[in-house]
């Protein structure tokens, strides 16, 4: 099985699974070396363009990860929706009592 | 932007979801754009120079508070956003049940209620002082004045008004921020000279993103930066671990699918972390330039004196347009967030639970009025008051933080838990904070202990509360588990939920 999935079956996207505990680690860092990559960037140190291009490659890194699964649990959740929402209007209504 | 109002009000008058969901059609980069646009207030330049000017570019982590979005997106935003719910008080009424579940409903839509008076207040009255500032009017003018301007696109669209402005004033505003701050750094002399200026000054630790007082001395010491990284990262997997959620919470719901909400939260954040470090370049120019303001008060206004002491006199009048910008997208946000806790959890729930679509948006016109004079009387005792609600924001943070997350991650937690650690917390932050010290019981504690010390003892009340209640009804949390999918210790409700046939069984899973 590889290590990154990239085809997904509505009810496998719907559990949680490496893909979102990759794309839990990679996010924080991508925001962190975003941060301190623009601000040392501006002052055109070579670190800073580093740090900045590192951003980039974990921003992109992260988005091929968990795209794929994203896509298949909007696809398979949208088509569940109106009746959810139903539901919710009952309970506001106090037609369902929680 | 008072013409998104006219071009828009015939979809914002339409239905309840229209009005504060622009009828959860909008495709990632409106609300992520709106999420920008919100969280780039009139008082942020202020405070992220004052932190700069103090720190050098260590200060940047205490902007990185915005990073809970960077689990948020992937986790909470996702369970969220599969629950439907307009607000926060209305997912805790579908995420807890019975009476428990209506207490925290009823006590978050009047805590919403106050915060969002208590906001508009505060960034209004930060528009007053620039107003009195610029032009020298009473600080009441410029507090009334724009938020009422604000108020006629909020009122005539609602939420389809705030968001096409917010896209408007992001534009504008990241424009601006980018061309004063690259005008300052140019002003000091450029990069390379700005750099050399620091080595000769001996200040040049202020462009190490790592520079630190000590392990746990000092006033920016290692222990303080690694509970902020706590509690912003960790932070993302609850629901209202940050005081921002509530109004993510909104454009969570506005996205047309669970991917566009992710982004829209991510990319939103992406851009609030990049403009800090665009503002923390131009701060250091400022630095170089005027290397000695003692008063916080004098230095916060760093930024702002970049952009009306070294811009062109043809610039100054789109720059305070920018400044406008900045703060009319602040104030619509909250202003159509009170008005949907104030319409969709207590008229629509509470009080007429068979309103029409079009006595609904009347009412959310009516609170939206009525949460705009609240903010002028908060706003106008704003300077009385600050100083108690800081605190109270503190003391939301600390000790509810971790109940925040349990929410979502533990199906045991239970409505009386959270209730229990919110009252636990009301009365343990004034011991810990200011009770306990005055009498000499314990030492004045740096901010990080505060932290860890009531998040410690407000759980040893509602750990115990939470396991000598019942827990919610079990057929609840399945339907809730269901539609949320959420991630975390949830395997008892899995099981009945299998059992049921409710969910499908995959192999291959790890």
């Amino acid at each position: 099985m590889a290590l990154i999935r990239r085809k997904w079956t509505p009810a496998a996207a719907d559990e949680w699974t490496r893909e979102d505990w990759i794309t839990i680690v990679l996010s924080p860092l991508a925001y962190i070396t975003l941060a301190i990559g623009v601000a040392l960037s501006i002052f055109l140190l070579k670190i800073g363009f580093i740090v900045l291009g590192a951003g980039v490659v974990l921003t992109a890194l992260m988005h091929w990860v968990i795209d794929p699964k994203l896509k298949t649990i909007s696809e398979d959740y949208e088509k569940k929706q109106k009746d959810y929402l139903e539901e919710l209007e009952k309970i506001i209504r106090w037609e369902e009592i929680k | 932007m008072i013409g998104c109002g006219i071009l828009f009000y015939r979809l914002g008058k339409r239905s309840e979801s229209d009005f504060f969901l622009a009828g959860r059609g909008l495709p990632w980069w409106l609300p992520a754009s709106s999420v920008y646009a919100t969280h780039t207030a009139v008082d942020t330049p202020m405070w992220v120079t004052g932190v700069i000017y103090k720190h050098g570019l260590t200060g940047i982590w205490y902007t990185f508070f915005s990073a809970w979005c960077a689990i948020s997106a992937f986790v909470s935003t996702r369970i969220f956003r599969r629950s439907l719910a307009y607000t926060q008080a209305e997912w805790q009424s579908i995420r807890f049940s019975g009476l428990g579940s209506e207490l925290l409903r009823g006590w978050m839509t009047g805590w919403q209620l106050f915060m969002t008076m208590f906001n508009m207040g505060w960034v209004g009255i930060a528009m007053g002082m620039i107003c009195n500032y610029l032009f020298g009017w009473p600080n009441w003018m410029g507090l009334v004045i724009f938020s009422s301007v604000c108020a006629i696109y909020v009122l005539t669209a609602g939420y389809w008004g705030v968001v096409m402005a917010d896209f408007q004033q992001g534009i504008v505003a990241f424009s601006a921020i980018l061309i004063v701050s690259v005008w300052g750094v140019v002003a000091a002399g450029g990069p390379h000279e700005i750099a050399l200026k620091l080595d000769v000054m001996g200040q040049s630790w202020r462009l190490n993103p790592f520079h630190f007082s000590g392990w746990f001395s000092g006033d920016f010491p290692v222990a303080w930066f690694l509970t902020m990284m706590v509690i912003a990262l960790v932070g993302g997997f609850g629901m209202g671990t940050s005081i921002d959620w509530y109004l993510e919470a909104q454009r969570i719901q506005s996205a047309r699918s669970v991917r566009d909400a992710s982004y829209s939260i991510w990319w939103g954040t992406a851009l609030v972390v990049i403009r800090n470090s665009i503002w923390a370049a131009a701060v250091l120019a400022f630095f170089v330039m005027f290397p000695n303001i003692k008063e916080t008060s004098e230095y916060e206004l760093g930024w702002f004196r970049l952009g009306f002491d070294y811009l062109p006199i043809g610039m100054l009048g789109f720059f305070f347009a920018a400044i406008l910008a900045i703060h009319l997208s602040t104030v619509s946000s909250v202003l159509n967030l009170g008005s949907m806790y104030a319409t969709r959890d207590l008229y629509h729930h509470y009080i007429n639970p068979n309103a029409s679509q079009k006595k609904l948006v009347g009412i959310g016109r009516l609170s939206t009025i009525l949460i705009l004079l609240g903010s002028f009387l908060l706003g106008l005792m704003m300077e009385e008051i600050t100083k108690w609600l800081i605190f109270a924001l503190w003391i939301m943070v600390a000790g509810v933080w971790l109940p925040n997350i349990l929410q979502v991650v533990w199906w045991r937690f239970n409505a009386w838990g959270y209730l229990s650690a919110w009252i636990a917390n009301l009365g343990l932050s004034w011991l810990v904070v200011w009770i306990l010290p005055a009498f000499g019981v314990i030492p004045a504690l740096p901010d990080y202990l505060q932290f860890w010390a009531l998040m410690v003892l407000t759980a040893l009340i509602y750990i115990p509360v939470t396991f000598i209640t019942r827990p919610e009804s079990m057929d609840d949390l399945v339907k809730y588990y269901v539609m949320s999918r959420p991630l975390g210790v949830w395997g008892p409700v899995r099981r009945e939920a299998e059992r049921q046939g409710l969910l499908e069984q995959v192999v291959g899973i790890e």
